[in-house]
């Protein structure tokens, strides 16, 4: 009777003993699994962060080069404004004018064709001279498009 | 005698696969895809044409300078309201160039960096 007593309780401890071993076991293999997750949750939040840190980076290039278009289509408009100003200025005729005129407007005209064909190159991708760089005068802008032709003239009255 | 044969044995047969097979790592590495990189287009270069104004008064002299340049005593005339309607169009076809052109380099700009974008 004692003797199966004691084989029970040795048995009960050998399990207890095992219970316990596997439940350490699976405590082990859960920290683990925990580590690898919280590694991997790190790294998607970097990637999550970089990613909304180049959004933002598109973002402000977008909105960038929206203005950069928009003010070229303002130029687009105040040019031509400027152009038919030229030909109608106070009840202006051009045609009465060249009649009266004719040698002053020829020449007026021929150099208002050249500015007006090297500003076609210019829209092409042409690349500035030095004086269309340098100039900050009326006098010395092309007339035709000035914001083209001579970025650092500054509009005045 | 008998025992060492048969671990011999053993080990001959199971051979390299004690260390188990190794496993095969796929991962896959992110390729950009190539730059178009096409160089910005030529810049035109315009000729230089010159333009006569004729008017009743002076029609025959100009035409008497041509012939004495030689060249043929004809022109192709516009009236001062389509010359002004000439000017608006030359004008926005410049403008439309000038639109294209910036377009292109601001798309260039975007998808391939900025010094990529510079004509």
């Amino acid at each position: 009777m004692f003797t199966q007593i004691k084989m029970v309780m040795t048995l009960i401890m050998v399990m207890g003993l095992a219970g316990a071993g596997v439940y350490v076991m699976k405590l082990r293999a859960d920290n683990a699994t925990l580590k690898a997750n919280q590694v991997k949750l790190e790294t998607a939040i970097t990637e999550q962060t970089k990613v909304l840190e180049q959004q933002k980076k598109d973002f402000d290039a977008i909105m960038e080069s929206n203005k950069k278009l928009n003010v070229l289509i303002n130029t687009f408009k105040k040019d031509l404004q400027d152009l038919d100003k030229r030909f109608t200025k106070k009840n202006r005729d051009i045609g009465k004018l060249a009649i009266k005129r004719t040698e002053a407007i020829e020449r007026i005209v021929n150099k208002g064709g050249k500015n007006a064909a090297r500003c076609i190159e210019l829209a092409s991708g042409a690349e500035h001279t030095e004086e269309e760089l340098k100039a900050t005068l009326k006098s010395q802008i092309n007339p035709e498009c000035p914001a083209l032709a001579n970025p650092n003239f500054v509009h005045y009255e | 005698m008998n025992k060492i044969l048969a671990i011999l044995t053993i080990i001959l047969l199971t051979g390299c696969s004690i260390g188990g097979e190794k496993k095969i790592k796929i991962f896959s590495v992110e390729k950009p895809r190539e730059k178009l990189n096409y160089p910005m287009p030529t810049p035109l270069q315009m000729e230089e044409i010159f333009w006569h104004i004729v008017t009743s008064e002076n029609a025959e002299e100009v035409f008497k300078k041509l012939e004495e340049a030689g060249i043929d005593p004809v022109l192709f005339g516009i009236t001062d309201k389509d010359f002004q309607v000439l000017a608006r169009n030359f004008a926005q076809i410049r403008q439309k160039l000038q639109e294209t052109n910036n377009l292109l380099q601001e798309y260039k700009k975007y998808y391939e960096g900025e010094n990529n974008g510079k004509m």
